[in-house]
């Protein structure tokens, strides 16, 4: 008797806590979505890649560029701050840049920034930047 | 139509302006000297895609960026 209602109960009790993960789900997908703000700052960031740059970054979520003064090679994460890599000869992380446009810009926006600051004045990009150990 | 990109909160701004007309013109040039006066880089590419800092307005250039002073974060 006790195990029969307890049946009938997990089988009523199954429907609305589906519908609650699946409400749970949506609320989920819609909180973490790119904003509108976000996508167009990625949509500028995706004009302005190379076609190499862009493969990579589609890839990795990074992408590489060589700076315009020494040679070096960087690799700058997705994000918006203390996400530029200055990688050695063997593609190892040597040193991580920290530098990012003075207004609060989205990540499209500040990687942008970083790359055409490495490409065109390395030197007056380090110079404004902090450096730190990468992980 | 020529276009100048703002990068800002809102991800950025865009101005169109016919290059041929001349109040439009002296419009964006007026605009770009305001915004590199505050301290914005103003870039532009190349045909094949390179990236160049311009310190002038160049009245030919199709699409000009324009991006905040980088500070150490």
């Amino acid at each position: 008797m006790f195990v029969t209602l307890l049946c009938d109960a997990n089988g009523q009790l199954r429907r609305p806590v589906a519908a609650c993960l699946d409400l749970a789900r949506g609320f989920r997908e819609w909180y973490l979505r790119p904003s509108t703000r976000e996508q167009r700052g990625l949509k500028l960031l995706r004009e302005w890649l190379s076609q190499e740059q862009l493969a990579q970054y589609d890839a990795h979520k990074y992408f590489e560029v060589v700076g315009c003064h020494s040679g070096k090679r960087y690799r700058i994460h997705h994000g918006n701050g203390a996400n530029v890599i200055e990688l050695d000869d063997a593609a190892l992380p040597r040193t991580g840049w920290c530098f990012v446009p003075n207004d609060h810009l989205v990540a499209g926006d500040v990687m942008l920034a970083q790359k055409i600051a490495l490409e065109t004045d390395e030197r007056g990009a380090l110079a404004a930047a902090n450096n730190f150990t990468p992980r | 139509m020529a276009t100048q990109i703002i990068m800002d909160l809102n991800g950025d701004t865009r101005h169109n302006f016919d290059a041929k007309d001349v109040k439009a013109l002296l419009e964006a040039e007026r605009r770009f000297k305001a915004l590199t006066d505050a301290g914005f880089t103003a870039a532009t590419r190349t045909a094949s895609g390179e990236s160049v800092v311009t310190r002038t307005f160049d009245p030919t250039v199709e699409e000009t960026l324009f991006f905040p002073r980088l500070v150490g974060g």
